[in-house]
C-alpha cells in the first residue's frame, strides 16, 4: 500500500514539473529570453553535478538491494553515499546561483530569471526534501529500526529518490542542453 | 446616490444576439437558431422519457415483487451513441464552416481600420492615417469589410458588441484581429465582458455606425484640432485645464496637453456620453465627475482634486464647448 | 452454503485514545475514523454552503434593480469570487470528500481507509485552507479577480490588497488535502475490497469515486504550479505574468484552465456514482449498462484533459486550435449522453418509489440535460464568441453545478443519511424543500440565459436600465430568495430528523450495496464478517440467493 501511494504521488509531482516545464518552455517561445543571459548558463560544470545525481539514484538502489540481503552494515554505507552525492548537487546548485546572482540574473530581473529559477528551485527543493527524509532514514537505520529485511519504507522511498533523479533529466535537458544546441 | 442620473432612454430597442446588425451577427445568429432547434428536440426527448416513464413505471399500491431485472441491451447502446454522435458532427461541420467566414485570417501587414485599445475602464480608439484619437464613442462606417486591431494598456478586457456579432479579447502583448461587416447604420451597445477590474461594469461600448458619406466628414471634423476659447469663461477653463494637472493625463489636440493616460478630450463637446455611458454628456455631469470623480464612478484612475467650484465649473462649461 | 469472510480490525482512532471512550469534542477533532472525517466534511460543506449562500443572496440583492448602491464595486467584486471559489472548493469538494470516505470503505466491505491519519490530515488542512481564504476579510480585503483569477488582474499592480496572495496560499493547502484525499482514496479501492469484489464488480459509486481520483491527482498540480507562480510574483517580484515586464497574461490562463475544466468534472462524477446508485434502488432494478456507465467516466476524465482551450476561445488562438477544442468539448457530449440516457433505461420497466432522493435525482435528469446543451453551446465556437462572459454562462455554470453536483449531493443525502445518523429525514418536509429548492433553482437562473443573449455580461456590480434588464434580473433575485428559504427548509429538517427522526433500522430502502450490510449507523468496526461477493449488487445477492448477477 505505501508504495501505489508512493507512485501516486510521484505521479502528481510529475504533473506539477509538467506544468513548470511546459510555463518554462512557453516563457522562451512567447516573452523571448535575452540570449545573453542564456549563454550564461554553464553547462559543462552543471553537467557534472548532474553526474553525481544520477550516480545517487544508483547508490540508492545498491542501498536497496543490501537491505533486501539483510546486509545492513552496507545499507549504512550506501546510504551516506547517497546522501553525500545529493548533497554535493545540491552544492553545485547553489554555487551556479550564486554566480548567475554575481552576473546579475535574478528571479526579479528578467523573463528569463523568473523561469529558470523557478524551475530549478522547484526541482532543488525536491533534492532538499529528499534529501531530509533519507536522513532520517539513515538515523532510522543506525537505531536499528531496519535490522529485519520485511519494511517496505525503504523502498517506497526509493521510489521518491528516482523520480527526482528522473526529473532532473528533463529540466536539464530543457533548461541547459536544449539552448546550447539551439543557441536560441 | 442621486448624482448619477440614468441616462440610457428607454428608446434603445432591445439588443439581442438574435437581432444582427452584421454580416458577422448573422452568420452566428443562424447558426445558433439550428441549434436551438436541435437542443430543444433533446431537451424535449429527456422531458418527454421522464415524465412517461415516471408515469408509466411508479411502484403501484398493491404491487408487490421485483419488477424484471435486466442488465442492458447493446443495440440500445449503440443508439445512444450513435445519433449523438451524428448531431455534433453535423455541427462540427457547421463550426468550421462559420469559423472561416466570420473570421477568416489576417495579414497582419495591412493596416487595419480601427486600432482598439482597453484601458481601465474607457476606450481609446484610433484611425490609423488619419490621425484621429477619440475615445468611448467609437464611429464605425457601414458596408466596408473593416479590419480592427485590438490591444490593451493593462489588463485583458474584450469587446463585445451583440448586435455585431463576435467578441474578441485585448490581451497586453498580444495583437489581435477582428474581422467587421456592419450592415445596418445605427447606435449599437455593448461592453466589456472580460473582468478587468472595479469598474468593468462600466466599462460600455456605444458604436455609432454611419454610412460612408458621414463617417468621412465625421472623420474630416475630428481630424481638427480642438476648438479654440471664444470667451472670458472657456478662456479660464482652456488655462485651469493646463494648469490643474488635467494635462497630465489627457490630451487636448491643438493644445499642450498631450499626454494619453485618460480619455482624449479633443471633441468631448461632442460625444453623447461620459464615462463610457454611466452618464449623459452635458455641463451638469461634467461638473458632477470632474468635482468629485470617485463618487461617481469609485477607482476609476481619475483623482479627486481640490478645486473650487467656480474652476470646476470654468473646466466644465470649457470641454463642454469642445464640439 | 455461504462463504463468509472476516473483516480485519480497524487501527484506533487516534493513538492513546480510547475507541469506545467518549471524549467529546475531542474525539471529533482527533478522529481517524473514516465515518466520523466524513461527517466532519459534510459540515463543513454546509457551513460553507451558508456563507456562499449568503454571499449570493447579498450579490443577488444588489443586481436586484438596475443602478442600485447597496454593494460598491469594490465589495461586490469580492462577493462573487469569494461565492465562486467557495462553492467549489469549500462547498462541493468537501461534501464529495465527505460522502467518499464515508461510504468508499463500507461500500467495499472495509474497516477503515488505507491511511487513517493521512485522512484526519486532509480534513483539516482543507478546512485550514478555508480559513485562511477567509481570513482575507479581516486582513486588508478579500480576493476579486474572480475564481479563475486572470493575469495580469492577479498582480500586485492590480489588485494591491493581500486577498490574491491568502487566495494562492488557501488553494494551496485545499489542494493538498484534496489530492491527499485522492491518493487515499485510491489505495484504499485498489488494495482493501473484499474478497471477489473485482474492479469490474465494484459499486457504480466506488467505480466513479476511483476514476474521479486519478483526474484529480493529475489535474491540481496545475493549478499549484500556477498558484506557485502567482505567489513569486507578488511576494518576490518575479515576471511570469507582469505584462509590464514581458511575462504573459495567457500563460495563466492555460495552466489554470488544464486544472479548471477537469476540475468541474472532478465535481460531477461522484455525484453522478451517487445517482448510479439511487436510480436502481429506487427503480428496483439493476443499473442498464454498468459498463457503459463505468467506461464513459473513464472516457469523460480523458477528455477532461483536452478540452481547456474551450474557455478561451475568445483569446484569439486562431481557428485551427479552436477548431480542434471544439470537437473535443463536443465530444463529451457524448459519454455524459450516454449516462442519462442509461438511467433513463435503469427506470425503464422498474417499480419506482419517488422518496425525495429519487425525486432530485429524477429532477437531475432535466436540469443537468439542461445545462449540458448549453454546454455544447458554447463548444460551437462562433455561438462562444457570441455568448462567452455573459450570464449565459452563469447559467450554464448553475445548471451544471447546482442541477448536476447539488441535485446529485442532495439525492445522496437524503439517501445516506438513515445510513449515517440512524434516522430517517423527514420525507414530507422533504418534499417541501425539493420543490421549493426545484422552483427557486429556475427561476433564479432560467432567466439568466436570455440576460446573456440581450446583451448582460458576467461579473458586473450593476447595469444600465436596458429594456428588459430589471425585470429579467428581479425575477432571478427573487428566485434566490425562495433558494435562501428552501436552505432554511433542509437546515431545519435535518437539526429535526436528528433529534427526533424516525428510527431508520440497518437497511429502510432495501437496498443492494454493503454498507446497508451493517447497523445504522455503524459501529466503529464497520463488519465482522461479510459473505464473498459475486455479482455487482452483493447485498442483493445475499438477500436473493441463487440470482447473482453477471
Ligand atoms: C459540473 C460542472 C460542469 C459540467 C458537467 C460542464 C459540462 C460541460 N461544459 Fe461547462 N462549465 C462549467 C462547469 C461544467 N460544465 C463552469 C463552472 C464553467 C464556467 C467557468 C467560468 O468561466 O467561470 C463552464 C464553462 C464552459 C465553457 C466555456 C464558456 C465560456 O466561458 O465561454 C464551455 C465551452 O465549451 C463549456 C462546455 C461544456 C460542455 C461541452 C460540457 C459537457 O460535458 C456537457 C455534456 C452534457 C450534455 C450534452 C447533456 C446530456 C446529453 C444528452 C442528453 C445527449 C444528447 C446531447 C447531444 C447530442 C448534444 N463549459
Ligand atoms: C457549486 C457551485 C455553486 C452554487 C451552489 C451556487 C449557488 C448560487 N449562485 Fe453562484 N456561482 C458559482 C458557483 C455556484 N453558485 C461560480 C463558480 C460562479 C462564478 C464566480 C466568478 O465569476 O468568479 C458563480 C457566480 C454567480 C453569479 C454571477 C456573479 C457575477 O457574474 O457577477 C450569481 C448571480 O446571480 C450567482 C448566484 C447564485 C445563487 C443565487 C445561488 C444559490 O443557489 C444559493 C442558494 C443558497 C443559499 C441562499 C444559502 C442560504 C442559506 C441560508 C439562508 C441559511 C440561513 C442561515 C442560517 C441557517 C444560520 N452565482
Ligand atoms: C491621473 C490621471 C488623470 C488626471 C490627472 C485627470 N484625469 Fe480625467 N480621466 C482620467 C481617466 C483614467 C479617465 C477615464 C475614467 C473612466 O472612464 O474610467 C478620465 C476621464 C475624464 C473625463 C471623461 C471622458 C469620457 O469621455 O468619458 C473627463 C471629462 C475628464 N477626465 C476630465 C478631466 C479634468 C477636467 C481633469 C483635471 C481637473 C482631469 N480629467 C484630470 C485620468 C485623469
Ligand atoms: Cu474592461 Cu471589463
Ligand atoms: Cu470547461
Amino acid at each position: 500500500m505505501n508504495k501505489t501511494m508512493m507512485k501516486l504521488v510521484v505521479g502528481t509531482e510529475a504533473m506539477f514539473f509538467v506544468s513548470l516545464i511546459m510555463a518554462f518552455v512557453y516563457m522562451a517561445y512567447n516573452s523571448g529570453f535575452e540570449p545573453y543571459e542564456v549563454s550564461k548558463l554553464d553547462i559543462k560544470t552543471t553537467g557534472i553535478f548532474t553526474l553525481f545525481l544520477f550516480s545517487s539514484s544508483f547508490t540508492f538502489w545498491m542501498a536497496e538491494k543490501k537491505y533486501k540481503n539483510g546486509n545492513i552494515k552496507s545499507l549504512k554505507i550506501w546510504l551516506v553515499i547517497t546522501i553525500l552525492l545529493g548533497a554535493i548537487f545540491l552544492f553545485g546548485q547553489g554555487k551556479e546561483y550564486i554566480r548567475l546572482i554575481n552576473e546579475n540574473i535574478t528571479l526579479s530581473g528578467s523573463v528569463f530569471g523568473t523561469s529558470f529559477y523557478a524551475l530549478t528551485g522547484f526541482h532543488g527543493l525536491h533534492v532538499f526534501i529528499g534529501l531530509i527524509i533519507l536522513s532520517i532514514i539513515l538515523i532510522m537505520v543506525f537505531v536499528g529500526d531496519f535490522n529485519n529485511s520485511s519494511s517496505n519504507v525503504i523502498g517506497t522511498v526509493g521510489i521518491y529518490w528516482h523520480f527526482v533523479d528522473i526529473v532532473w533529466v528533463f529540466v536539464f535537458t530543457v533548461v541547459y542542453v536544449l539552448p546550447y544546441f539551439t543557441k536560441i | 446616490m442621486q448624482t448619477q442620473h440614468l441616462y440610457f432612454l428607454k428608446t434603445y430597442y432591445l439588443q439581442s444576439i438574435t437581432n444582427p446588425a452584421s454580416f458577422q451577427a448573422e452568420k452566428i445568429n443562424n447558426l445558433f437558431y439550428t441549434f436551438n432547434i436541435a437542443a430543444a428536440a433533446m431537451l424535449l426527448l429527456v422531458i418527454f422519457l421522464v415524465i412517461y416513464i415516471s408515469i408509466k413505471y411508479r411502484e403501484k399500491k398493491d404491487d408487490t415483487g421485483e419488477p424484471k431485472q435486466m442488465h442492458g441491451n447493446k443495440k440500445i447502446e449503440a443508439l445512444m451513441i450513435g445519433v449523438p454522435m451524428l448531431l455534433l458532427a453535423y455541427f462540427f461541420y457547421e463550426t468550421i464552416h462559420v469559423e472561416k467566414q466570420i473570421a477568416p485570417p489576417v495579414n497582419t501587414s495591412q493596416q487595419p481600420d480601427v486600432i482598439i485599445t482597453g484601458h481601465q475602464w474607457w476606450w481609446e480608439v484610433e484611425y490609423p492615417g488619419s490621425g484621429v484619437i477619440t475615445a468611448n464613442e467609437v464611429h464605425l462606417p457601414v458596408g466596408k469589410h473593416l479590419l480592427m486591431e485590438m490591444r490593451s494598456a493593462d489588463v485583458i478586457h474584450d469587446w463585445w458588441v451583440p448586435e455585431l456579432g463576435n467578441k474578441m479579447d485585448l490581451i497586453p502583448n498580444v495583437n489581435n484581429y477582428l474581422w467587421l461587416d456592419i450592415k445596418k447604420p445605427g447606435s449599437y451597445i455593448g461592453a466589456c465582458s472580460e473582468f478587468c477590474g472595479a469598474e468593468h461594469a462600466w466599462m460600455r461600448i456605444n458604436v455609432v455606425a454611419q454610412t460612408q458619406n458621414d463617417f468621412e466628414s465625421w472623420l474630416a471634423a475630428n481630424a481638427s484640432n480642438a476648438m479654440l476659447p471664444q470667451d472670458t469663461i472657456t478662456m479660464a477653463g482652456a488655462r485651469l485645464f493646463q494648469e490643474k494637472t488635467c494635462s497630465n493625463c489627457h490630451r487636448i489636440q491643438g493644445t499642450a496637453a498631450s499626454a494619453m493616460i485618460g480619455p482624449d478630450l479633443t471633441h468631448i463637446g461632442s460625444r453623447k456620453e461620459i464615462l463610457t455611458g454611466l452618464m449623459k454628456n452635458n455641463e451638469d455631469n461634467l461638473y458632477k465627475w470632474i468635482n468629485h470623480p470617485q463618487e461617481i464612478k469609485p477607482g476609476a484612475h481619475m483623482p479627486d482634486f481640490i478645486l473650487d467650484k467656480d474652476s470646476v465649473q470654468a473646466i466644465a462649461y470649457y470641454l463642454n464647448s469642445l464640439k | 452454503m455461504k462463504e463468509l469472510v472476516e473483516i480485519s480490525e480497524p487501527k484506533s482512532p487516534f493513538p492513546g485514545v480510547g475507541v469506545s471512550t467518549d471524549q467529546g469534542l475531542l474525539q471529533w477533532i482527533s478522529s481517524v475514523d473514516h465515518k466520523m472525517i466524513g461527517i466532519m466534511y459534510l459540515t463543513v460543506s454546509l457551513f460553507f454552503f451558508i456563507i456562499g449562500g449568503i454571499e449570493a443572496l447579498l450579490m443577488r440583492t444588489q443586481l436586484a434593480w438596475p443602478m442600485l448602491h447597496f454593494l460598491g464595486p469594490e465589495t461586490y467584486n469580492q462577493f462573487f469570487t469569494m461565492h465562486g471559489t467557495t462553492m467549489i472548493f469549500l462547498v462541493a469538494m468537501p461534501a464529495i470528500f465527505g460522502f467518499s470516505v464515508y461510504f468508499v470503505p463500507l461500500m467495499i466491505g472495509a474497516n477503515e481507509m488505507a491511511f487513517p491519519r493521512m485522512n484526519n490530515f486532509s480534513l483539516w488542512i482543507t478546512f485550514f485552507g478555508g480559513l485562511l481564504l477567509y481570513f482575507s476579510f479581516l486582513a486588508g480585503g478579500a480576493p476579486d479577480a474572480g475564481w479563475f483569477n486572470y493575469a495580469p488582474l492577479n498582480e500586485k499592480n492590480y489588485s494591491s490588497s493581500p486577498g490574491i496572495d491568502y487566495y494562492a496560499m488557501g488553494l494551496l493547502l485545499a489542494g493538498i488535502g484534496s489530492v491527499t484525499t485522492s491518493i487515499n482514496i485510491v489505495v484504499t479501492v485498489l488494495h482493501m475490497r473484499i474478497k471477489g469484489m473485482k474492479l469490474n464488480k465494484l459499486p457504480l459509486f466506488v467505480w466513479m469515486v476511483l476514476v474521479n481520483s486519478f483526474l484529480l491527482i493529475a489535474a491540481f498540480p496545475a493549478l499549484n504550479a500556477a498558484l506557485a507562480m502567482v505567489l513569486l510574483d507578488r511576494q518576490f517580484h518575479a515576471h511570469f505574468f507582469n505584462t509590464a515586464n514581458g511575462g504573459s497574461a495567457l500563460l495563466w490562463q492555460h495552466l489554470f484552465w488544464i486544472f479548471g475544466h477537469p476540475e468541474v468534472y472532478i465535481v460531477i462524477l461522484p455525484p453522478f456514482g451517487i445517482l448510479s446508485e439511487v436510480f436502481q434502488v429506487f427503480s428496483r432494478k439493476p443499473i442498464f449498462g454498468y459498463s457503459f456507465v463505468a467506461a464513459s467516466s473513464v472516457a469523460i476524465a480523458l477528455l477532461a484533459f483536452g478540452v481547456w482551450v474551450h474557455h478561451m476561445f475568445a483569446t484569439g488562438l486562431g481557428i485551427t486550435v479552436d477548431s480542434f477544442f471544439a470537437a473535443s468539448s463536443m465530444l463529451i457530449g457524448i459519454p455524459t449522453g450516454v449516462k442519462i440516457f442509461n438511467w433513463l433505461a435503469t427506470m425503464y420497466g422498474g417499480k419506482i418509489k419517488f422518496t425525495v432522493s429519487m425525486m432530485f435525482a429524477v429532477a437531475f435528469l432535466v436540469e443537468f440535460t439542461i445545462g449540458g446543451l448549453s454546454g455544447i453551446a458554447f463548444s460551437i465556437v462562433p455561438i462562444d464568441w457570441q455568448l462567452t462572459d455573459t450570464y449565459y454562462v452563469v447559467a450554464h455554470l448553475h445548471y451544471v453545478f447546482i442541477g448536476g453536483t447539488v441535485f446529485g449531493l442532495f439525492a445522496g443525502l437524503f439517501y445516506w443519511f438513515p445510513k449515517m445518523s440512524g434516522k430517517m429525514l423527514d420525507e414530507k418536509l422533504g418534499k417541501w424543500f425539493f420543490w421549493l429548492f426545484v422552483i427557486g433553482f429556475n427561476t433564479t437562473f432560467l432567466v439568466q440565459h436570455v440576460l446573456g443573449m440581450i446583451g448582460m455580461p458576467r461579473r458586473v456590480f450593476t447595469y444600465p436600465d436596458l429594456p428588459w434588464y430589471g425585470v429579467l434580473n428581479f425575477i432571478s433575485t427573487s428566485g434566490a430568495f425562495l433558494m435562501g428559504a428552501s436552505s432554511l427548509v433542509l437546515v431545519y429538517l435535518i437539526y429535526k430528523s436528528i433529534k427526533s427522526g424516525k428510527t431508520a433500522g440497518d437497511d429502510p430502502w432495501d437496498a443492494y450495496t454493503l454498507e446497508w450490510a451493517t447497523s445504522s449507523p455503524p459501529e466503529l468496526k464497520n463488519f465482522d464478517e461479510l459473505p464473498v461477493v459475486h455479482g455487482r449488487r452483493p447485498l442483493y445477492d445475499w438477500k436473493h440467493p441463487g440470482s447473482e448477477d453477471e
